[in-house]
């Protein structure tokens, strides 16, 4: 790869083995990543930055956000953690072009997906009415996004959903955990109820999935290009007890523990945060703002690949070289997968901030 | 509109005010040799803790000398709160040292099971044995429990393999937790000599040690609060203070706190007070530093007795306020002051 072809891609930063930046190439940014992002003020924003550090835009939004979902128009749309009310769609250049307020007795748990023709957004939402019964908010992508249907989530408390790339089914991971209406407290935490749910577009139950520990809460996904399938938990159990916090579904098995050696899974700290895939590499990468540390394994081998301390981290997606990761204290970092292991290098991004998702572009 | 945290500096700048006196550097710097001298600190307090034990159970040494031994090594390890950084606070290896809060008594119930099961337990198999038994809280409930005396022979021969085990682990993981601290490569050079693969700049390992600081006073609270109750509407649970066995849980706030105040720095010391430009702010905190440890120092007996009298319930609750204030100061307004983002995905994630 020669230096046009490294600008090109907003690598050339990468280049040097030493603690650098992504270099800014006037001619062409690096990619867009996009994050909710709040202040020491408590003001909340959505942001999308070139991980260049060149900022595409920055807007205050009323709610706090969690997950974004990238159109393929350029947009955005940010959607409200729970137990907010809103999703804020984005142009490319940052204007707001709606605010879609959730239907009346419902509201949003942080993330959505766009259906593979890419006409309807599927939102994980609550029915306050009966606090905890999973909805699956179907919306009409057009000139303005509207809701039409609903499905049921076939659980409780849903939190991210993802869609399988080969078999075209919709995975849901029901967080299991029961809350009401302008509530984050958890009302059942003596009978939890999460599972992984396969289902089809049309609400269709293919498979539902459940964890041996009642009060393991299954917050967040990640899928390889092969549809292999990896689930991240939240204990809400004693902070001693030994839990298995991630779990894997190969295509055609059941859900099982993904291994973890005891030393890896002490220093989660009962809480995973946000899950990305490198499907090329094979690679698995997760952020645990409460132990601290990112850490990364080999998807099918399960050999261990990184254990590092990145304080509150947050956000990870994959990039070409590895992955890049956010925290909501320090400076975000690039993790590149080199034959000698995993290099870290900071990024030119704001220190600080970023809440618990990073969506590329 | 953009996203703008607080930026000190260039606002001393245009606002005329008097440059700090130091820079972050310097300051960092001068924290991880303090923290290293803590470290040192514990590991020979440790080391001291396994002697002496070793004196009681094989010469006949005295079981005061050993309870004061314990409580010298207890005091060092609250001192360690406010350093609570790097490999000591990675692993759960802080479990191994103290096992706070026991709720259920696990100390006291392991500690029969294991010695019913196993009596003539040794370092190596307590290597491996449940945090629970090797740290300083098992070592309290051996030394100070009322069912045991250990100037008792007998007594000795039931329980002493388990306190020299635990003498002997505490020498070794403080030991190692130094050894890790120490040199080019350890832990006090990672956080000064920046950028490195851990810190990406000063300001990282800067705010890294001001969270580990807010992180020790909400612990110092919640040490108190729950003794007092006020975690249980108001009702004490004097069985639920740390170190209650020893009645030590006084001790340990004043030893975290002097740490604390250590770290902030004073006349002759840098510290995190000379980052602050802000005149009124380091004042603030200051006095409140002053005035928390007054609250602390003016108590002459041990916490289980105060529990009991509503007078003391009273200045024990004035002591938790003079706490919390400190810990909004440093969370909030220090935090400001010095451009440092305190997170939020840990402990406000979803």
């Amino acid at each position: 790869m020669n230096r046009r072809q490294l600008l090109s891609l907003g690598l050339l930063g990468l280049a040097g083995a030493s603690l650098g930046h992504w270099a800014f190439s006037p001619a062409s940014h690096s990619p867009l990543i996009y994050s909710a992002r709040s202040n020491a003020q408590g003001q909340h924003f959505a942001c999308a930055w070139h991980l260049d550090g060149q900022l595409a835009f920055e807007q205050p939004v009323a709610q706090r956000c969690h997950d974004i979902l990238p159109l393929p128009d350029g947009s955005a749309l940010f959607v409200a953690r729970r137990p907010g009310t809103q999703l804020y769609w984005f142009s490319p250049s940052g204007e707001l072009r709606q605010t879609l307020n959730s239907s009346a007795d419902r509201h949003f748990y942080g993330h959505a997906v766009l259906s593979p023709d890419g006409q309807h957004i599927y939102a994980t939402e609550n029915d306050t009415r009966q606090p905890g019964r999973g909805v699956l908010g179907v919306y009409r992508l057009d000139q303005q996004i509207s809701k039409q249907a609903e499905l049921s989530s076939h659980g409780i408390g849903p939190h991210q959903l993802l869609w399988l790339p080969q078999s075209g089914l919709l995975a849901v991971a029901n967080g299991g955990i029961r809350t009401e209406a302008d509530s984050r407290e958890a009302m059942n935490l003596e009978h939890m109820q999460a599972s992984l749910v396969l289902m089809h577009g049309d609400g269709r139950l293919v498979s539902q999935e459940t964890l041996s520990e009642r009060q393991n809460s299954l917050r967040h996904l990640a899928v390889a290009a092969d549809d292999t399938l990896v689930c991240g938990q939240q204990y809400m159990g004693n902070s001693r007890d030994r839990v298995d916090l991630l779990a894997i579904k190969r295509p055609g098995q059941a859900l099982s523990a993904f291994p973890v050696a005891e030393a890896q899974r002490a220093g989660m700290q009962q809480y995973t945060a946000s899950l990305a895939i490198h499907s090329e590499q094979r690679v698995l990468a997760v952020t645990l703002p409460r132990g601290n540390r990112v850490q990364a394994w080999h998807l099918d081998s399960g050999q261990l690949l990184h254990d590092a301390p990145l304080p509150d981290c947050a956000g990870v997606a994959a990039v070409r070289e590895g992955f890049v990761v956010s925290s909501g204290q320090g400076r975000c970092r690039l993790l590149s997968l080199t034959a000698e292991g995993i290099h870290t290098t900071a990024l030119a991004l704001p220190a600080g901030g970023w809440d618990n998702h990073w969506r590329l572009s | 509109m953009r996203l703008r945290f607080a930026a000190p500096l260039l606002f001393a700048v245009l606002a005329g005010c008097d440059t700090p006196p130091a820079d972050t550097v310097t300051v960092v710097n001068q924290l991880s040799q303090q923290m290293l001298a803590d470290y040192q600190h514990w590991a020979s307090a440790s080391a001291a803790l396994a002697n002496s034990t070793q004196a009681l159970c094989q010469q006949g040494g005295s079981l005061t000398a050993s309870q004061q031994s314990w409580r010298e090594a207890f005091n060092a390890w609250a001192a360690l709160q406010p350093a609570l950084i790097g490999p000591l606070a990675e692993q759960n290896r802080s479990w191994q040292v103290q096992f706070w809060p026991d709720k259920k008594n696990l100390v006291g119930r392991q500690v029969k099971m294991l010695l019913d099961a196993n009596p003539s337990i040794d370092q190596a198999q307590l290597d491996k044995s449940s945090v629970v038994l090797q740290g300083l809280s098992a070592a309290e409930y051996l030394l100070f429990d009322q069912s045991i005396d250990l100037s008792q022979t007998e007594q000795q021969a039931r329980y002493c393999g388990l306190l020299l085990a635990i003498g002997g682990h505490q020498t070794q993981l403080s030991q190692d937790m130094l050894s890790a601290w120490q040199g080019a490569q350890g832990f006090a050079a990672t956080l000064s000599n920046t950028p490195n693969q851990r810190f990406a700049e000063p300001q990282e390992s800067l705010a890294e040690l001001l969270r580990t600081q807010v992180s020790s006073l909400e612990l110092m609270k919640k040490k108190l609060g729950t003794a007092i109750g006020r975690l249980s509407k108001g009702i004490a649970q004097p069985y639920q203070a740390e170190a209650w066995r020893a009645d030590a849980s006084l001790d340990s706030l004043r030893a975290s706190l002097a740490s604390l105040q250590t770290l902030w720095g004073q006349a002759q010391q840098v510290g995190l007070r000379d980052l602050v430009n802000d005149a009124a702010l380091r004042e603030r905190i200051e006095h409140q530093h002053a005035q928390t440890h007054d609250t602390f120092a003016a108590f002459t007996s041990g916490l289980q007795s105060l529990l009991s009298n509503s007078d003391d319930q009273q200045r024990l609750d004035k002591a938790y306020l003079e706490l919390a204030e400190l810990q909004r100061l440093y969370e909030k307004d220090l935090a400001r002051a010095l451009n440092i983002q305190m997170g939020f995905n840990a402990h406000d994630g979803d």
